[in-house]
């Protein structure tokens, strides 16, 4: 998770210059002098939902599966993730409101220590839940927006979804929660970015999480409508200008990019051009200390039925289960070789990431990507829109002006 | 599962569901790796997919470039127990041995 409102907007002033992954949604200063040494974890506590997106990394189903971990078994492993030293929860689904113990989950992560927030189509949230929600400890919600009420009703297959969104976004602001919107780009919705900002952000929204489409569940079934390197470089141009006109505005919103750690490359690039050569370099530095994408890293994903993943989007592969194993065994147990690489990607890491002057702000962003076009784990993310120059691999330009 | 009480809770709750086709619940394949001749097979997680053909595909895109060999049993075909009879998940906390409850009717 990259915020491009601290880094080009904020840097001088504010000294947390980046947040990053869900741990962002705990509004802790997220710059360090080491890396995040403890996975944030997304924790799809169902797989229930009460609607049916195309992108839906989870493949939610409306009825209940088979095989949630209970009440207990939930609690049990909340008590686990914080003993490991767990910093944050994110609870997903599904549509993690569609569980009846929902507060009595989040009350109890927060009393173990951890610092739980929530991920939610925000259709159930209603006042009397988000109030519930907020006093049992919850610290962050995000709610899923898709585009301007066509578009978004359309992609989450309901009619309504958007107004219900928004009223679950009222709720939830009306409780005193912090709330933001999780937007996930594609090539139906990209052109309904700024309105759907403007619309939110009118109503006290000011935290706006831009997406990239991962390929997992139903998100693999639909790469054809992602966006390509030049609609995504020009998305992802979008946001920083919109971003640099509200704060220009003295509208201070935060606005982030999740998915594509090539991000990271294009905003020093952007610094660079629009801000001049000493910024971009204080947008590297910030950016190295991170470490690009977290994936096996610094964020984990455990499921519905205790499945440990790699990633929230990557459901297809589990290293293990809790039901078996403490949830650090299984993130410490490195004699899988998979994990063991993904630690140590750059020693494996093919094709144009193998060279790229940004490796090490990007570290070959998604594998799963990867995995899903081109069958090698270690091979080039195919969304990537950087540039040969950029890569400082020189040649001719085959993907994008430089000067975009 | 949830407590009948919290089915009718959610019930009225999903009365807007939409009539999209819903997508199947994929098959679990224990997956497990040896990754030079002469060493143990190590387990080394699980894939899901639907067919045995396609969870052997899968494990050869992310395992293949290390293993020398892969074994796929079925999950829901494997059994996993501890020696002395503690049920796993009990023996990942011993402090608690209170078993399990149903997920509803917890507000």
């Amino acid at each position: 998770m990259i915020s491009i409102s601290k880094l080009l907007c904020d840097l001088d002033a504010a000294g947390d210059g980046l947040r990053y992954d869900a741990a962002d949604e705990s509004r802790k200063a997220q710059i360090r002098e080491q890396k995040q040494r403890r996975p944030v974890v997304v924790w799809n506590c169902t797989k229930q939902c009460n609607l049916y997106c195309q992108h839906c990394y989870a493949a939610a189903e409306t009825e209940p599966a088979p095989g949630e971990l209970t009440t207990t078994e939930g609690k049990r492993f909340l008590d686990d993730l914080a003993d490991y030293g767990a910093p944050v929860v994110l609870f997903s689904g599904g549509e993690p409101l569609a569980r009846n113990d929902l507060v009595e989950l989040v009350g109890h992560a927060s009393d173990a220590g951890l610092r739980p927030v929530l991920s939610t189509n925000g259709t159930l949230l209603t006042e009397e839940r988000a109030a519930a929600l907020r006093e049992a400890g919850l610290q962050y919600v995000g709610v899923s927006v898709d585009g301007l009420p066509e578009r978004n009703d359309a992609f989450r297959g309901e009619k309504g979804a958007f107004d219900r969104a928004l009223a679950g976004i009222e709720a939830s602001q009306s409780a005193g929660l912090k709330t933001g919107l999780r937007y996930t780009i594609t090539e139906a919705n990209a052109d309904d970015l700024e309105s759907v900002v403007d619309l939110l952000a009118d109503r006290g929204v000011d935290r706006f999480c831009f997406y990239h489409l991962d390929y997992g569940g139903r998100g693999a079934e639909i790469q054809d409508a992602d966006l390509t390197p030049e609609e995504r470089r020009a998305a992802v141009r979008r946001v920083c200008d919109m971003t640099r006109e509200y704060h220009d505005r003295g509208h201070e919103i935060e606005t982030l990019l999740v998915g594509n750690y090539a991000d990271a490359a294009y905003l020093v690039e952007y610094a660079r051009r629009e801000l001049g050569p000493e910024q971009a370099e204080r947008v590297l530095a910030y950016l190295e200390t991170n470490g690009g994408d977290p994936t096996g890293e610094r964020v984990a994903d455990v499921d519905y039925q205790g499945n440990v993943h790699l990633t929230q989007f990557w459901q297809g592969y589990a290293l293990g289960n809790v039901r078996d194993r403490p949830f650090g065994s299984i993130w410490e147990d490195e004699s899988n070789a998979l994990l063991s690489a993904l630690r140590e990607r750059e020693d494996h890491l093919r094709g144009r990431c193998a060279d790229c002057q940004y490796q090490s702000v990007c570290r070959g962003a998604s594998r799963l990507r990867a995995l899903a076009t081109g069958d090698d784990p270690f091979g080039p993310d195919p969304q990537c829109y950087l540039t040969p120059d950029e890569r400082g691999v020189g040649g001719p330009d085959r993907s994008a002006d430089p000067a975009d | 599962m949830p407590e009948a009480s919290s089915e009718r809770t959610a019930k009225r709750e999903f009365e807007t569901c939409v009539d999209d086709p819903r997508g199947d619940r994929t098959r679990e394949w224990e997956l497990f790796v040896r990754d030079a001749p002469g060493e143990p097979l190590r387990h080394a997680g699980s894939v899901s997919a639907p067919t045995a053909e396609i969870a052997r595909e899968q494990a050869t895109r992310l395992f293949g470039w290390t293993a020398e060999a892969l074994w796929l049993c079925p999950a829901d075909e494997t059994r996993r127990f501890a020696a002395d009879g503690v049920a796993l998940s009990d023996r990942a906390n011993p402090t608690d041995q209170s078993g399990v409850e149903g997920n509803g009717g917890a507000e």
